[in-house]
């Protein structure tokens, strides 16, 4: 379903990806972990074709992203905490927009727009304006907005960045009842609970380049330390923080 | 399924039309504010004129007063006639008079008698006394040659052999177009361009700021379609601002509620078929400033950083624009196709009533080229990533302000970064524009020597050092090996007959400054062997290197991290932008051609001497050509064709030239 396949994004003299492979399948959730700057979110950016990757290949339902760019992203959603909603356009014309877009028109773009008021329970405010909503409210818009067209791959860049317990727990109950669909989802963060609720598989970036991969029970074998967040730390840190945590 | 750009369009336009800021600045200022402000501002005017009026004018008449004079000049109604104590200036500056006469003494009984007025021209009170005061003198000289005419015996008419009455034929509507044509065209420009200019700068480094252009970009749509909708929108509205501006004022007028108007004597009318040229070529100005804002704005990151960038385009824009408001420039075929220009005079002649159908075509047809152009940018553009979300990428990776890339970069291998290079030459551009010319005038010949070295060649040198660059590598000081040198000369020889084609065939577009070329022509030619050698110094060797270190120095050195195509291309417009003056448009192509030719040249061998050498070869060509009498008469004639067989000769030693030249991968 997702594949990457020895990715690599340069800006110049820094290489923010480096050669990054990876699978996720149907049905399967998959978490990218990795502290700030570790290259999560070029690497997803990559993918969802808003950046061109300098070397290697993503390809999303066995579509190339750099040579079929807008046949991939109508088989995907992609989601970030960095993308901003029109603020004068109300809930319900934004998911309208968006479904337009995909090529959904006239009865059956309403009939899906009302579907996902419905599903996201937007239904109290689907009618003001973006502007005007909390951020717990705009992150179920953008759900919507992003789920419009019902795409079989899920890209999620820290998706519960900034929302409140409530808020982030409708996000997880999203993402397991997408993933038993039958969905492929590959989500990053950087928030243990996250991954050790909702992961298949994990995937640990440091300075662009995987560094382990596995289900969760292999890494903390691998690593031999008690929980996720210690493993996490013993794989990203540098040398004696991780002989430290080890110890 | 409707296309994606007609989808973007709607959603644009319905965002568009919910922004406050744009409907107050689109619909209620034209509609509302315009009229008020003209009336309110008229009514200041005319108030502020009858206030001065209404108020008699104190002023003093002192001297040798003669008899009758102070009658006179009390019995006019505008005037009061006051005594002054102190001299007339004290009185004048303290405001207790706004006009003094100071009347000499006269000179027989037949002669003329001097009076002096004195005012302050810098007061609309005492220039107001100054008039009237004049206006009784001449009353008093009018009685007093009534009377001396009378005494002799002789009719008025003696003294008026000539009476001059001057009527003109305009119609009031004549009259009215003309007034119009002066100031609308620049007003209708700038509406049209600030109608672009907020929703340009909203709709591109809006979205980035707001982060919903990445969100756009997640949709299954190309970049071209979004660039086509939000061009689209922004054009829509620069429109639809202009035209309503446009029917605003032009109502205001007609409505005679100006009274103006009535005291000038004009009709401020325009008929049907002008007011569809103007629209007419309203819509590709619109395109033009929406697809060129847009293409700026988007590689801007917020709103405020393209308002910054987009604000000079906006003042050098209104001076084109502004052209038609000074009398003596004759609309024609250069300035049809200047972008702005043209169609700021076409609205001129709109007005007017005269339009030249040829010239309003070539109006129309260059403006929606040069929208094409910018559309085709806007469009790459939003197809660029690294427009799209900043050269040095999203948040994970650290940032490079230019300051940390300045600092981070050893002064070994340092060059000027091309924003600083072009900076650079643009100042000293200026630099060489007024001081080289006081340098000139003042000192001929030796000035046009000292200009050269202490403008361009010191300041150069002055900041390669300053700024701790890298001087061998920013002035590209590779010693040339012997084949880039003779790859140089058959490039620039190569190079002259197409330079002289270039000119040739371009002397069918544009006038050539006979003045200009004859007075060159007397500075290149040498009469004798010592005149030759310093006119090779001062032409030739002189040019070849100053002017080098500038363009194949520090520009070229500068702005290697472009791409090269554009490098060159960027070099050779410098170079022949700097070598225009208003009477020289005809150097700037094949002076431009040149320098590229150059600029590539130099890039490829990495060495400024073998361009030095092709600049020196160049000009000192053109000296000793034109100081060989045989050939003089063909030179002297630019109307005469280059000779033809000349042509593929220049062809094939350019390619010769170019074979020879070593790549750039090679070095």
């Amino acid at each position: 379903m997702i594949r990457l396949s020895g990715l690599t994004k340069r800006y110049g003299p820094v290489c923010a990806v480096r050669e990054l492979t990876l699978e996720v399948l149907p049905g399967e959730v998959y978490a990218l972990l990795g502290p700030n700057g570790a290259g999560k979110t070029t690497a997803l950016r990559c993918l969802a074709t808003l950046l061109e990757p300098s070397e290697g290949s993503a390809s999303v339902c066995g579509i190339d992203v750099s040579t079929g760019p807008v046949e991939a992203r109508r088989r995907m959603a992609f989601l970030s905490s960095s993308m901003g909603l029109y603020a004068r356009l109300s809930a319900r014309e934004l998911v309208a927009f968006f479904g337009s877009l995909q090529g959904l028109a006239g009865e059956a773009l309403a009939a899906r727009v009302e579907e996902m008021v419905e599903l996201f329970g937007l239904s109290e405010f689907a009618d003001r304006f973006c502007g005007k909503l909390s951020t717990g409210q705009r992150q179920r818009v953008s759900l919507a907005r992003a789920l419009v067209h019902d795409p079989p791959v899920l890209i999620l860049d820290e998706p519960t960045l900034g929302l409140d317990v409530l808020s982030g727990r409708a996000i997880h109950d999203f993402i397991q009842r997408e993933r038993d669909r039958g969905k492929a989802i590959l989500f990053s963060t950087h928030q243990m609970e996250e991954v050790d609720l909702l992961a298949d598989r994990v995937g640990v970036l440091r300075r662009g380049e995987l560094v382990a991969e596995g289900t969760p029970a292999e890494i903390l074998a691998r690593t031999g330390a008690s929980n996720l967040a210690r493993a996490f730390l013993a794989l990203v840190a540098d040398a004696p923080v991780a002989e430290a945590v080890r110890a | 399924m409707r296309s994606a750009w007609w989808i973007v369009f709607r959603k644009e336009l319905r965002e568009t039309l919910r922004d406050r800021r744009t409907l107050l600045m689109m619909v209620a200022v034209p509609v509302l504010l315009y009229p008020v402000l003209l009336i309110v501002s008229e009514q200041l005017l005319l108030f502020g004129q009858r206030s001065l009026e209404a108020e008699r004018s104190p002023v003093a008449v002192v001297g040798d007063v003669p008899e009758g004079l102070t009658e006179v000049v009390g019995a006019r109604e505008a005037l009061e006639l006051v005594p002054i104590e102190s001299g007339p200036v004290e009185a004048l500056r303290s405001d207790a008079v706004t006009a003094v006469a100071v009347v000499g003494a006269p000179s027989g009984a037949e002669g003329t008698r001097a009076i002096t007025l004195l005012y302050d021209a810098a007061s609309d009170r005492s220039q107001r006394g100054r008039g009237e005061l004049s206006r009784a003198l001449d009353d008093w000289a009018d009685t007093l040659l009534v009377r001396r005419l009378a005494d002799r015996g002789l009719p008025l008419t003696f003294a008026l052999p000539v009476a001059v009455t001057d009527s003109s034929v305009a119609l009031p509507a004549e009259m009215g177009g003309y007034t119009l044509g002066r100031i609308l065209p620049l007003l209708l420009v700038v509406i049209t361009l600030l109608g672009a200019f907020y929703p340009a700068i909203d709709l591109a480094a809006g979205e980035k700021e707001r982060g919903t252009l990445e969100t756009l970009l997640t949709a299954p749509v190309p970049p071209s379609a979004i660039v086509a909708g939000k061009f689209l929108t922004v054009a829509l509205i620069a429109v639809v601002a202009a035209a309503l501006n446009l029917g605003s004022m032009l109502l205001t007028f007609q409505t005679g509620a100006l009274q103006i108007t009535q005291v000038l004597g004009i009709e401020v009318s325009l008929p049907l078929r002008s007011v569809a040229i103007i629209f007419l070529a309203l819509i590709p100005l619109a395109v033009l400033f929406a697809a060129l804002f847009l293409g700026l704005a988007v590689r801007s990151a917020s709103f405020k950083e393209a308002q910054n960038a987009l604000t000079p385009v906006y003042m050098v824009v209104l001076v084109p624009a502004m052209l038609p408001i000074f009398p003596g420039i004759d609309f024609g075929p250069l300035l049809a196709i200047t972008p702005v220009a043209g169609v700021s005079f076409l609205f001129r002649d709109a007005m007017a009533g005269n339009v030249e159908w040829l010239l309003g075509a070539l109006v129309l047809v260059s403006t929606t080229l040069y929208a094409a152009a910018s559309l085709a940018f806007a469009a790459r553009a939003f197809g660029n990533e690294r427009v799209l979300f900043g050269g040095a990428g999203p948040a994970d990776v650290p940032s490079t302000s230019w300051l940390d890339r300045l600092r981070a970069l050893a002064p070994a291998g340092r060059v000027p970064e091309p924003g600083v290079a072009l900076g650079f030459v643009a100042g000293i551009a200026l630099l060489f524009f007024y001081g080289g010319i006081r340098l000139q005038i003042g000192f001929g010949e030796r000035g046009l020597l000292a200009s050269e070295w202490l403008l361009l060649f010191v300041p150069a040198v002055l900041f390669v050092l300053l700024g701790r660059f890298d001087v061998a590598r920013t002035l590209s000081l590779r010693a040339p090996t012997g084949r880039a040198l003779a790859a140089g000369v058959l490039v620039v020889a190569g190079a002259l007959p197409m330079v002289w084609l270039i000119g040739w065939l371009q002397s069918f577009v544009l006038p050539i400054p006979w003045d200009l070329l004859e007075g060159l022509e007397e500075l290149m030619t040498a009469g004798d062997v010592r005149r030759l050698v310093w006119l090779l110094l001062l032409l030739a060797v002189t040019p070849a290197i100053c002017e080098e270190v500038v363009f194949r120095g520090v520009l070229l050195g500068g702005t290697r991290t472009l791409e090269p195509w554009r490098m060159i291309l960027l070099n050779g417009a410098v170079f022949g932008a700097f070598h225009l003056s208003f009477e020289t448009v005809i150097r700037f192509l094949p002076t431009a051609t040149l320098g590229a030719l150059i600029a590539w040249t130099v890039w490829r061998t990495g060495s400024i001497w073998v361009g030095m050498l092709m600049h020196f070869v160049n000009n000192a060509t053109l000296v000793v050509l034109t100081s060989t009498p045989a050939l003089r008469e063909v030179l002297s004639d630019p109307d005469a064709p280059p000779p033809l067989w000349l042509v593929p000769l220049g062809a094939a030693m350019l390619v010769l030239g170019a074979r020879l030249l070593p790549r750039v991968s090679d070095r």
